[in-house]
């Protein structure tokens, strides 16, 4: 009553004396401010909102943002300078407020009034004592209730002090240690104030009592102050810290907004006190370990696949109570989110922090939460879906560099544990282990660093070894083959003209492939080599038991080869691989096998004679010539020395020979992988892979001769299903329908299923092949 | 509140062009002159309706400020809408949506529907950029262009609306894939019951099409 009726006389006044200046006004509203608190009634209950406290300051605001309007040159106006002087100690008497939230209400006011004058001004003078300590000491006096019903507005300030040391990082400073006061210091209110504003503070009572209360003690706390110089803080980020574990979302997003400020100025001192004089990087990392230690055990892994999280997103979506798409929805989308935001920081950041940081991720989360679990054959499966989709989300180098080292180790170490362990979890007769580990080696070979493919993959094979030269050809051999391919002869009937007419198609479709694509076939003999090799794939399965004899559909593999041989270009153009890298050579090395022995040639070409007279262009292959071709090559090598593909590829063999009796879905992820490979440019992983006609000796795997041993089983098999061309069809059909209710459906077959995967990859193998070769013909011109 | 879809947006745009202001005047119908700097993200929402469709809006209002742009950037991920606002009455935040369009399309998806927005309309005597450059670069870049203003409501609701038209007809068009949260829809509670379904799973005999790495 008494403020309002001081204001209908100021009213009055300024009719009749000239308007007041400025500073006047802003002066008259502190005094108004102090009258009340003056005459506060401690018994009083009515909240901060039905004074006048929140128009006196909004006043004292809006005349502060005035005064700066008109200043010229970044000078301060009169009222700033009272507050930088502290003649009017304003920013100390929010603090008090602040403190004793009295009236009710005048915590809040006090915080979001502090936010407002460092969000409207330009010139905040954060860097004068009279406005940062009031600030810090606001700041921790609210800091000190744990679930403050003011931790928005807390937070909220601290994120716009944030936002000016952005802008200005020196302001950094008077966050650490020689300028931020000692705590009991900082937990008091000073005397002057406690004069002007008598009112009793809320919050550390206990320290008023110790600190504030006699000079002698003020004077015992300054000298605190070099013990605390010994033990660097950094202020700023500690408080922010500690709003992370806020039960509130919005809290949670303000402090990471906040920190990410911060970790991401391009200062090294400050990045340097982020890391060693703040616990950040083990708070974040101990937060994603928690959040993935909560995850339900019987979560569905299928389910781990699906989400699309990113860090904001759990702020925002939580309030939407009724969403929760399944069990253990809730818990999966807060650990991703987090782990979404732990990668954006990294990217963002320092690179002193990231590094500490993703050091901090292997030792705390990967080594020291999700390790176990991928051996725990209990977990390994949910365990396996977690962290493939760990690896597959991650986007930050530093942070995909240490989780990749972490899976293949450092160094020289030969068998990596964790890999093997990896290796091992593939070969269990658990599918659903089989399928998600595979799964993860999708990904750890799509976010493969060239440390992590050259241990997973190119380790055993950058030696070449898998090269055996061609086999001495002896004459019996000749006739063992003469007998064996006469003898298959005889057995031509209806469905051996079909095969051929089917040849004839396919080469068909290749050459006009090829033409159209400039590599006309005669012109150069390495068109007559891609040839080959793409009829290699092609033609591995017999027709009879092919599901799209027609092959409709190898444009659709070559345009897809294309945009992901590109991706895979891009992605290691950095890597150190052998630069002499020629497609021409590798794709047809077959100048080291089948060219180098004309006389299979002649051999072969005289034994399709009597059936394809018309045939006399060299480049024309039979599916039969190729199986021939490689079972040549793998006579007489016995004495050589053995050829070691390593763990991985061992793997990979293994399921791709077990392909029929695979489920599907382990037998798609099995051929992605490999076509993964198989598109890396790397000269020996491709030779190895994609050359069918390359010398081996006997016992070295290959991919062809796995493929060849897998059609083999398939051609013996399926035919002895009753009705088999039907099941095939129908299989098909059921397959690229995509319909979801096909999974549940119990009379699949998964023998043909296999053989429809099988017979799909062949395409693509062919296409990548074809792909890779137009790209190094491109390079050369 | 039961909704059939929801969308994301960003609104986005150099500091000062109303960007804030232009949320407020949609969630709360209502105009503050006076605004605080935003410096993380600010949450708005609202339900409208396309089609007899309840769809709720869920907008996120970013920092203009260079020096938060490194928050502001990883916000643009899974948004269906952005709203990318100049002030009419600045000619440099029209320059700089060159940039701000850039930093868009890079950061989020292909199929984001974007909305040109140049705001503060009423205060047509202070203009230095006229109507028809705006419709240019719009034309230009394949946007959506308005001039609102978030003081006089004046198509406030229209650039709102308009832009979640847009992307409901993508929907249609089966454009957006509705099932990928990353594409900024979700598909409301009641509808959510066909969730199961593996995606991966039919792609078939494309061991091509289900292994794709970009």
């Amino acid at each position: 009553m008494l403020s309002r009726f001081s204001d209908v006389l100021q009213t009055a006044a300024d009719v009749l004396a000239p308007p007041a200046t400025r500073l006047e006004d802003f002066e008259y509203h502190w005094k108004m401010i102090l009258n009340f608190y003056q005459n506060y009634d401690e018994n009083n209950k009515l909240h901060v909102e039905e004074t006048r406290i929140p128009h006196h300051l909004h006043q004292m605001l809006q005349l502060i943002v005035d005064e700066e309007k008109e200043q010229q040159g970044g000078t301060v106006g009169p009222c700033m300078e009272a507050i930088v002087q502290r003649s009017i100690c304003l920013l100390d008497a929010l603090c008090a407020l602040a403190a004793a939230e009295r009236p009710p209400g005048a915590r809040a006011l006090a915080l979001t009034t502090g936010t407002a004058l460092l969000r409207r001004t330009r010139q905040p003078c954060v860097n004068s004592a009279h406005v940062y300590r009031p600030l810090q000491r606001m700041l921790i006096q609210c800091n000190e209730n744990p679930a403050s019903p003011t931790e928005k507005e807390e937070v909220e300030l601290l994120l716009t002090l944030c936002g000016l040391v952005r802008r200005e990082p020196g302001l950094a400073n008077i966050f650490t240690t020689p300028f931020v006061e000692d705590k009991s210091t900082l937990l008091s209110i000073p005397e002057d104030i406690q004069k002007l504003i008598p009112i009793r503070s809320k919050v550390g009572k206990e320290d008023n009592a110790t600190c504030s209360s006699s000079a002698d003690d003020n004077a015992s706390c300054r000298s605190q102050k070099t013990v605390y110089d010994d033990n660097d803080k950094f202020l700023l980020i500690d408080l922010l810290l500690s709003y992370l574990n806020s039960a509130d979302n919005q809290v949670v997003l303000r402090a990471c907004e906040g920190i990410m400020i911060v970790s991401s100025l391009p200062e090294d001192d400050i990045a340097n006190l982020v890391t060693s004089c703040s616990p950040a990087c083990e708070t974040i990392v101990h937060k994603l370990a928690s959040k993935y230690r909560s995850i339900p055990a019987n979560v569905d892994p299928s389910d781990v696949d699906h989400l699309n999280i990113t860090w904001a997103y759990v702020a925002q979506d939580f309030g939407d109570k009724s969403y929760s798409k399944f069990h253990g929805y809730r818990e999966l989308t807060s650990f991703f989110s987090w782990l979404d935001y732990c990668d954006t920081l990294m990217k963002e950041c320092h690179p002193t922090i990231a590094s500490h940081l993703s050091r901090t991720f292997r030792l705390n989360f990967l080594e020291g939460a999700a390790e176990s679990g991928l051996t725990d054959l209990h977990h390994a499966v949910l365990v396996t879906a977690i962290v493939a989709k760990c690896l597959k989300v991650i986007d930050s180098p530093d942070l995909i560099n240490e989780f990749s080292n972490w899976l293949v180790g450092e160094g020289e170490v030969s068998e990596w544990p964790l890999l093997l362990a990896l290796v091992n979890n593939c070969l269990t007769d658990n599918h659903d282990l089989t399928l998600e580990t595979l799964r993860f080696f999708e990904t750890i070979i799509e976010k493969g660093t060239e440390h992590s493919i050259h241990r997973v993959v190119l380790a055993r094979v950058i030696s070449r070894g898998y090269c055996a030269p061609p086999p001495a050809f002896d004459d019996d051999e000749r006739d063992r083959l003469n007998d064996m391919s006469i003898g298959r002869e005889r057995e031509y009937n209806r469905e051996a003209m079909k095969q051929l007419q089917h040849e004839d198609h396919v080469n068909e479709q290749i050459t006009d492939i090829l033409v159209h694509e400039g590599l006309e076939p005669g012109l150069r003999p390495e068109h007559d080599n891609i040839h080959r090799v793409i009829n290699s794939f092609l033609l591995l399965l017999p027709r009879a038991i092919l599901s799209d004899p027609v092959g409709a559909d190898y444009e659709h593999y070559i345009h897809d080869a294309h945009r992901r041989y590109q991706y895979w270009l891009d992605a290691t153009s950095t890597f150190n691989w052998p630069a002499d890298y020629n497609g021409v050579d590798t794709t047809a090395s077959s100048t080291h096998s089948y060219d180098s022995r004309p006389e299979a040639d002649i051999h072969l070409d005289e034994a399709f004679e009597p059936l394809k007279l018309e045939q006399k262009d060299p480049k024309q292959f039979s599916q039969r010539l190729v199986l021939r071709s490689r079972d040549l090559t793998s006579q007489n090598s016995h004495t050589e020395e053995e050829f070691d593909e390593g763990p991985f590829f061992k793997m990979i063999f293994k399921l791709l020979a077990n392909m029929p009796s695979q489920p599907y879905q382990v037998n798609l992820h099995l051929t992605s992988i490999i076509s993964q490979l198989a598109l890396l440019p790397h000269p020996n992983l491709h030779e190895y892979l994609l050359n069918p006609m390359l010398p081996t000796a006997k016992k070295t795997p290959t991919l062809f001769k796995t493929l060849q041993e897998v059609a083999r089983r398939l051609t013996m098999e399926i035919p002895r299903l009753r009705n088999f061309k039907k099941i095939i069809e129908n299989t098909r059909l059921w397959l690229m329908s995509e319909d979801p209710s096909y999974d549940e459906n119990a009379d699949h077959n998964q023998l043909v299923e296999s053989l429809i995967v099988l017979e799909e990859f062949c395409k693509e193998l062919a296409a990548i092949a074809f792909v890779k070769y137009q790209h190094s013909l491109h390079m050369q011109r | 509140m039961a909704y059939a879809y929801l969308f994301k947006y960003i609104i986005i745009g150099d500091t000062g062009v109303g960007k804030s202001c232009l949320l407020l005047q949609f969630t709360d119908k209502r105009f503050q002159p006076v605004h605080d700097l935003t410096i993380g993200v600010e949450f708005g929402a609202r339900m409208i309706t396309i089609d007899g469709k309840q769809i709720k809006l869920q907008i996120w209002d970013t920092a203009g400020q260079e020096a938060f742009r490194s928050i502001t950037r990883s916000y643009y991920r899974g948004a269906a809408g952005a709203l990318l606002v100049y002030d009419i009455t600045r000619r440099d935040t029209f320059n700089h949506l060159t940039t701000w369009l850039e930093d868009a399309r890079q950061h989020s998806n292909s199929n984001m529907v974007i909305m040109l927005i140049g705001n503060k309309s009423d205060l047509e005597s202070r203009r230095e950029v006229k109507k028809e450059e705006g419709e240019a670069f719009a034309r230009e870049h394949g946007l959506v262009f308005m001039e609102t203003s978030a003081k006089t409501a004046a198509n406030v609701e229209e650039a709102f609306i308009n832009t979640a038209k847009e992307i409901y007809e993508k929907i249609q068009e089966g454009v957006f894939d509705i099932n990928n949260e990353a594409n900024g829809i979700k598909i409301g509670p009641q509808h959510s019951t066909a969730g199961g379904a593996s995606g991966a799973g039919g792609a078939g005999a494309g061991g091509a099409a289900g292994g794709g790495c970009c």
